[in-house]
Formats: structure tokens, sequence, C-alpha cells
């Protein structure tokens, strides 16, 4: 079958399908080559008329990084950094501790944890947001980067279900032999299952640090004194397309924009793998 | 018997001590047969404990016995008698005869009140659940005792805590946080839709207080001033059931068939193409958003380049601009929303398809080819139930998701948008709002808790309806039991 001569009709197949590919690219490539390019002008504001800047130059990376009084963006880039690193440990332990408890521990109230884990998820975020504001505010955290992080990690453990769904393949025979040589539950957790998870592990981290870099609402939310030195990249480059700052900023958003998009985006690119594994995974391993 | 019991005698004694297995009925017992000093654990905590010379234990419930009621007398106290009012006393400034100032009188905060409310009685109800669970276990100490059982030294105590009960020690802290960020909040939100709290109700400055179920009456068409709120409602429901169908489905069958095009074998330099969908969604959504919005504004980059090329091929007269309003008039921005959606959407399911794809039951397909069945048909009989069977439960919450897809409105329309509609004004929604960003614009921007509230059960109650049904159709799939 395999050795067939190629006909005509495969043929005209193969090259519409290229075709289409090729310009599905394109299209889906437009906005970030303008991100890209724009970033490379000369000129502050938005130009109307060309797409590609008639003047390049690197002036608006060299803005972003001189700061004042509406742009500072290292100390942006710095809290994200911050804020992202202790959410990512909070929440990569919440997360892995709920899931080993969920998958391989055999408790009474397993199963009702679990439906009420389903039913809390329902909510979204952005309802209970001015309670958890207030709650904050309460708190005396508003406006101060622990807030954040507490935000962003303290209910992390809910989003346990890929990692349980990675632990429920895991051979149970290995727990089995793991107690017979006396090994606690503990060290069990931390001796056998954590290495074998590196995976869901990696997932886990990289999902959780990306958190805080893509997340705009919350930190809209939470940080609104107006002291640009404590926002976050997200507040810092959405406040520069403000109506009376757009035509002299617009250009540094992109260059900005650029910035925050390649650290991001070899996460992604590592994640995505795992992506696929965790939502899929349990079901086409079934 | 006591001391001389053999080890199969041990056995099946620890069996008869295991519990029956029901909490309740555990408890009755621990009540009706337990001895004095089970009984004084109600009010002493540690007093089992104490009895069966288990030191540490007595003194650490003690010292959480005393931390609940410190905190109900200090703390609680304040704010728990006010429920029922939220309230009475109103911010005022008073002249203080004694330091000759002006100062704030000793006000009443009614969101204090509620909230520090709720968390008390959250407190009281764990307190009320260690009570409870106290009993069963230090009634179980005295059965061990009558028995002549070995009870655990504090040491062997801590270390079940690594084993038998490591997911105590797991799930407590995970817990709490969900107690913290999660719960409370959401009781708080159910309770604000009863109050009347919005601007002109703000605490420090001035009360609110219950006000039953007018809130619901107002947003589901009750009369008055308040007539728009439920024109409102139906309007933005219907928009954002709308968008959820059409977000979801176009972006699953896009993502489906692209995914197709590439995993061809005839595709060359698959690897590359995606690669190039996946930097698309790989930079923010607030940055490609904002960009994406910019490029489609009335004086932006693509009615600038529509007009130099309808000037060119002479469709229109020199000077005069194309400004169509595509992100700033109704029907276009919701058709531009959705078709943006597709750019934001469609290389995440190609990610998931191409995952489901290549697990692909490939003995079918060629059993198949070989029963002379053409490609179209292998595709239609057995790849898309296929996909269809292993993606069905992510479609569902894909769809919840996007009833509640915030980020894709907020960051295309927000400030941008502005209505013409005067009795969606009046209520402070857009024609393209979803209710999630009609309630973060009332909470925001207008102070209007109540309505928001309202709003936000609504939500819930819509995915929570929409997710059951769905939840029927999903268990079939569950696979859970096969690895357990």
């Amino acid at each position: 079958m395999e050795k067939k001569p190629i006909n005509t009709k495969q043929l005209v197949k193969d090259i519409f399908r290229h075709v289409f590919i090729v310009l599905m690219v394109a299209v889906w490539l437009v906005p970030i080559v303008w991100l890209v390019v724009t970033s490379f002008s000369a000129y502050d504001g938005r130009d109307m008329t060309n797409f590609f800047p008639k003047e390049w130059s690197l002036i608006q990376y060299q803005k972003l990084f001189t700061p004042d009084t509406v742009a500072n963006f290292p100390a942006w880039f710095m809290n994200t950094f911050k804020v992202a690193c202790a959410c990512c440990v909070i929440s990569t332990l919440f997360t892995l501790m709920v899931a080993y408890a969920t998958s391989f521990c055999d408790f009474k109230s397993r199963k009702p944890l679990m439906n009420l884990a389903v039913i809390l998820n329902l909510f979204p975020g952005v309802l209970s947001m001015i309670a958890v504001y207030f709650i904050l505010k309460a708190l005396g955290l508003t406006n101060t980067h622990l807030g954040l992080v507490l935000v962003y990690s303290a209910a992390s453990g809910l989003g346990y279900l890929i990692a349980k769904g990675f632990f429920d393949t895991v051979p149970r025979a290995l727990c089995e032999a793991a107690k017979l040589d006396g090994a606690s539950q503990a060290r069990t957790f931390i001796s056998v299952i954590i290495p074998l998870s590196k995976p869901i592990i990696v997932y886990t981290i990289i999902s959780s640090f990306l958190v805080p870099w893509m997340d705009f609402v919350y930190a809209k939310m939470i940080m609104n004194s107006g002291i640009s030195d404590m926002w976050t990249v997200s507040i810092g480059l959405y406040n520069m397309l403000d109506k009376s700052l757009i035509n002299t900023y617009f250009s540094q958003f992109c260059a900005g924009g650029v910035l925050v998009s390649i650290p991001i985006s070899i996460l992604f690119v590592i994640m995505q793998k795992f992506y696929v594994e965790g939502i899929t995974g349990g079901a086409v391993k079934g | 018997m006591k001391a001389a019991t053999t080890s199969s005698e041990h056995i099946t004694l620890e069996r008869d001590l295991t519990s029956s297995g029901r909490f309740f009925t555990d408890l009755g017992t621990a009540i009706t047969k337990g001895d004095l000093f089970v009984k004084l654990s109600i009010l002493w905590w540690g007093a089992g404990y104490a009895r069966r010379k288990q030191f540490f234990k007595a003194i650490a419930m003690t010292l959480l016995e005393a931390a609940v009621i410190w905190f109900t007398v200090a703390f609680a106290v304040q704010y728990v008698p006010k429920i029922g009012t939220l309230g009475t006393v109103q911010a005022e400034q008073v002249f203080n005869m004694e330091t000759m100032k002006t100062e704030w009188n000793d006000y009443d905060d009614s969101f204090q009140i509620l909230l520090f409310s709720v968390l008390s009685f959250v407190v009281w109800f764990a307190a009320v659940l260690v009570v409870l669970k106290n009993l069963v276990n230090v009634y179980q100490l005295q059965r061990r005792e009558e028995l002549g059982l070995h009870i655990n030294t504090f040491k062997e105590d801590v270390s079940t805590y690594l084993n038998e009960k490591f997911h105590v020690t797991l799930l407590s802290l995970p817990v709490l946080g969900v107690v913290m960020f999660n719960v409370i909040p959401l009781f708080i939100l159910i309770l604000v839709a009863f109050t009347n709290y919005d601007q002109q109700h703000m605490p420090p400055t001035a009360l609110f207080t219950w006000t039953g179920l007018t809130n619901f009456i107002n947003l589901f068409g009750g009369g008055g001033l308040t007539l728009t709120f439920g024109y409102s409602f139906a309007r933005v429901l219907v928009w954002t059931l709308v968008w959820a169908v059409f977000a979801t489905f176009t972006t699953y069958f896009g993502g489906i068939l692209l995914s197709l095009f590439l995993n061809n074998k005839r595709t060359k330099f698959a690897k590359l193409w995606r690669a190039l969908f996946i930097v698309t969604i790989a930079v923010p959504q607030f940055v490609s958003l904002l960009l994406v919005r910019n490029f489609f504004a009335d004086n932006g980059i693509f009615n600038g380049m529509l007009t130099s090329a309808a000037t060119a091929l002479g469709i229109i007269a020199e000077g005069t601009t194309l400004n169509f309003p595509w992100l700033t008039a109704p029907g276009w921005a919701h058709v531009m929303i959705i078709i943006i959606n597709i750019w934001i959407g469609v290389p995440y399911q190609m990610l998931i398809a191409t995952g489901v794809l290549t697990n692909l039951p490939v003995d079918q397909i060629e059993s198949s080819r070989i029963d002379g069945a053409s490609t179209s048909q292998t595709f239609r009989y057995i790849t898309m139930p296929y996909v269809l069977f292993v993606t069905g439960p992510a479609l569902v919450t894909d769809f919840v998701k996007n009833i509640n897809n915030f980020n894709v409105i907020y960051l295309l329309t927000q400030d941008v948008y502005t209505t013409t509609n005067q009795a969606l004004a009046n209520s402070q929604a857009t024609e393209v709002d979803l209710l999630v960003t009609w309630l973060f614009r009332l909470t925001q921007d207008y102070y209007n808790y109540k309505m928001a509230s309202v709003i936000g059960i609504a939500v819930f109650i819509i995915c929570a309806v929409f997710t059951l049904v769905a939840f029927n159709f999903m268990l079939s799939g569950d696979k859970e039991g096969v690895y357990n």
C-alpha cells in the first residue's frame, strides 16, 4: 500500500493543506510580529498607518530601564519575580500534599472532601474577590506582596486534580513494598513517590510560577494604592495604555511585553508537554 | 485478662476496638458508656487524656481550649451579638471635652461585624467538631485501658501523624488556606446579597443592614426605579450564554481541525508550525489582548492599513479614512470578541487534541481500513467518537470557564467600549459584558456590592446546574476506580 505512486489527487490535497497551514500561521503571528517590530520603533505612540516602524531603534528598551514616575519596569519585574517564587513554593507543596492525601491515603472523609472541592471549584475566583479583598484589608495585607502571594497560593490545594490523576497511575505495589520495608507513609511520600513524579512536579512548579505573571485581576484589585514601584508587571503595563499615557508609552509597552514574554514563553513551552499529559493522561491511559 | 493477653487475643481485641465506622454511633457510645472523665472532656478538653496519663496531649488540648475561649471572650463578643442589626451606632465626629479634640465616636462597622461574625461561626463550628471527635478519642482510650491494651506514649502519638494519620498532616494547611480564602469569602458573598451594602451604605462612615430578598427581586425584574437591572441582567445573561457556546465550540473544533492537519503524516515541518502556534499563547494574555485591542482600535493600525489598501485600489477617495468600529459598536464587537477568542483559544485546544490524537486506537483504524473504509469514514466513525469521548469532560469545564472568562472580555473592552443603551448604562452594564465583568465593574467602580453578590450567586447557580447535568454524562467515564 505504501509504495503506491503519488496520485495527483493526493498531491493537490497536500498542497492545499500546506497552504492552509501556512496561511493560518501567518494570521496567528501578525499580532506577535507587530508586538516585536513596534518595540523596536523610535516613535513613542501608536503609529496608525505603518505596520513596520519608519525608524528602527533600541530606544524603547533603553527607556524601559530608566524608570520614571509612571513606569518602573525593573521594579515591576523584580516584584513579580519575588511573588512568583514564593507562590511557586507554597502552591507546589499544597498541590502535591493534597494530591498525595487524596490518592494514596485511605480515610473516611476522603470522598466528601473531594466532592466539596468540586463544588468550591464551581465558584469562580472573581466572585469571591470582593470578600477576599476585605479579608486582606482586615489583616492589613492590601498593597503588600505578601497579600498577593496569599491570594495566589493559599487556596491552591483546590487545584490538586491533575496531580492526583498522575498519582493514581503510580502502581500501588510500590507503596506496599515500601510499607513492608518498614517505611512510614511520610517516608513513602518523600522517598518513593516524589522521585517518581518528576513530570507532574515540573508541571506544578511551572504552572504556579506563571500565575503571578499572567494574572491581572487580583493584582489590580489588591495593589490599588497607585504607588507604581509596588506594582507587578501586568498592572504596570496595563497602566501604560491608559488614555492619557498611551501616546507616549505604547512602544514601551511593546518592549515590556516582549521582555516579559521571552522567559514566560520558554517556561510555557517546557510546561505544555506536561499540560497535555495532565489534562488527557488519566482518561487516555484508562 | 489484664496484662496476660497473648498476641492473637491482642489482635481480636484491637479489632473489637475499631470503631463502627459511623461517627455518630461512636459518639453515642462514647457519651452513654464513657466514664466521668470522658464526660468531663466536654467541659475540659484535656480531662480524658489526663486521666490516662497522656499529659502532653492533655496540655495541648487544654491550651487549644483556652485559645478558643480567649478568641470568644476577647474578640467574637464584640461582633457576633450585633449580627442581627449589623450595627446601630453611626460613625460621627464628636468633641471630646477631656482631650479638647474632635474625635470619632465608638461606631459600628457593619462589614467588620459581618466578616468577624462569619469567622467566629467558622471557628466555633471547628471547635464543636474538635469536642465531638475528642469525646470519641478519649472513650477509645478508656476502652483500651479497660481491656489492658497498650496506650500510646506522646512520641507514638506524634508518629501516627506520619503514618496512619498522615493525611491529617498533609491536608491541614491546604484546607486552612481554602477555608480562609475560599470558604469564608463565599459565605460573606452570599450574606452580602441579603443586605443593602452599596455606595450609600459604605462602612466605616455609614451602616448597612439586612434587607431580605429585595436585591433578588430587583435583579429578576422587580418594578420601580431598578427596572433597568432586570433588563440588563437578561441582556447580559443571554450574551454570556451565547458567548460561552460560541467560544467553547469554535475553539474546540478549530483545535481538533488544526491538530488533524498538523498530525497528518504527509505534513512537512509539523513541529515548526506547532511551535509557532504555541508562541501566540505563550505571550501573557494581558499583553496579547491589550495589543490586539489597539490593533483593532477605531483609529488603530488595522483601519489604517485598510484605508491605505482601499485608497490604492481606488475604492475610496483620497483623504477619506475608514473607521470601522471593530470593538466599539454592538454587533461588531460581539463578532470580533469571538474571533479574537478563536485566536487565543485554538492553539490551546490544538495542544490538547494533539495529545489525544497521538493516543488514537491504531488497531481500530487499521482494521477499518482493511475493511475498506475511506479516510472520511474512519474519521467520522472512529476518530471523532474517540476524541469526543476522551475530551468530553474537558468540554464541560471549558464551557464553565468561558462563562467566567473574565480576561478576554475585560482586557478587550474595558475603557474602550461605551454603551449607548440608556437602560444598560443605568445599571452600569454594557452589551459586551459577561456576568463576571459586570460584577467586577459594579464592585470596583461603583461599590455596588449588594447587586454584585446577587449576580455572583446567579453565576454560581448557572454553573452548578450545568455541571450537575453534565456530571451525570461524565459519570460513565469515571476511571478513578480502575487505579485504586
